[in-house]
């Protein structure tokens, strides 16, 4: 899985602790999703959506593989 | 007006910061209460001589202390974010896994009249279980970064 968090937290200006701090996670939680290391509940990527003002398919998108 | 709601979020957003971290504090403080009357208690029963009512209420001691620590744990893992919760999650699969497949081999290495009760005792096996538990949230820290 894909996602566009990082291009996002920039065009705000945002570090990884102001957006965690926005959606009530860890920095270090935040860092495993932006890395693709752990892949968000629904609920986590809307609220990132949400704060972003895009959409979730904007901002997670599948591998080639389709994983 | 937009002010005071951005105070409100903001407010709301240390308070619940803040109640997560007392519960993950109340939860490491039972664990270190749940080890400060387990090691005395393993120590009375095994070197002094009560008669069974006194060594009944030592044995009973540490158990409400381990059960006060898991009622905390499971509290602080539902505040927990998502990330956390899959870390802990992992730790206490490894960990119970390696004890029941440490518990089997003693079990079938015990049919054979192979057995060592030095090192393999009910004792230690509680803490090879924390030991297990550990490994497991070192692997589950390092595979998520969290």
């Amino acid at each position: 899985m894909k996602n566009t968090i990082k291009v996002e937290r920039a065009k705000k200006n945002w570090t990884q602790a102001d957006l965690a701090k926005h959606i009530g996670i860890s920095r270090q939680g935040l860092n495993s999703i932006e890395t693709g290391k752990f892949v968000p509940s629904t609920l986590l990527a809307l609220r990132m959506a949400k704060v972003f003002n895009t959409t979730v398919e904007a901002l997670f998108q599948l591998d080639d593989s389709g994983m | 007006m937009k002010c005071l709601l951005i105070f409100v979020v903001i407010k709301q957003l240390y308070v619940m910061e803040r109640s997560k971290k007392t519960l993950n504090q109340q939860s490491i403080i039972s664990a270190l209460i749940y080890g400060a009357t387990y090691l005395p208690a393993t120590w009375l029963l095994k070197h002094q001589v009560f008669s069974q009512p006194v060594s009944i209420i030592i044995i009973i001691v540490p158990v409400i202390a381990f059960a006060i620590f898991i009622f905390k744990y499971i509290k602080a893992f539902s505040a927990m974010d998502e990330v956390k919760q899959r870390v802990q999650f992992e730790a206490v699969v490894i960990g119970f896994s390696l004890t029941a497949m440490l518990m089997m081999i003693l079990f079938l290495l015990g049919l054979c009249g192979i057995s060592n009760s030095f090192w393999f005792g009910y004792g230690l096996v509680v803490s090879y279980c924390w030991f297990f538990y550990f490994i497991g949230w070192l692997i589950s820290r390092r595979k998520y970064g969290a």
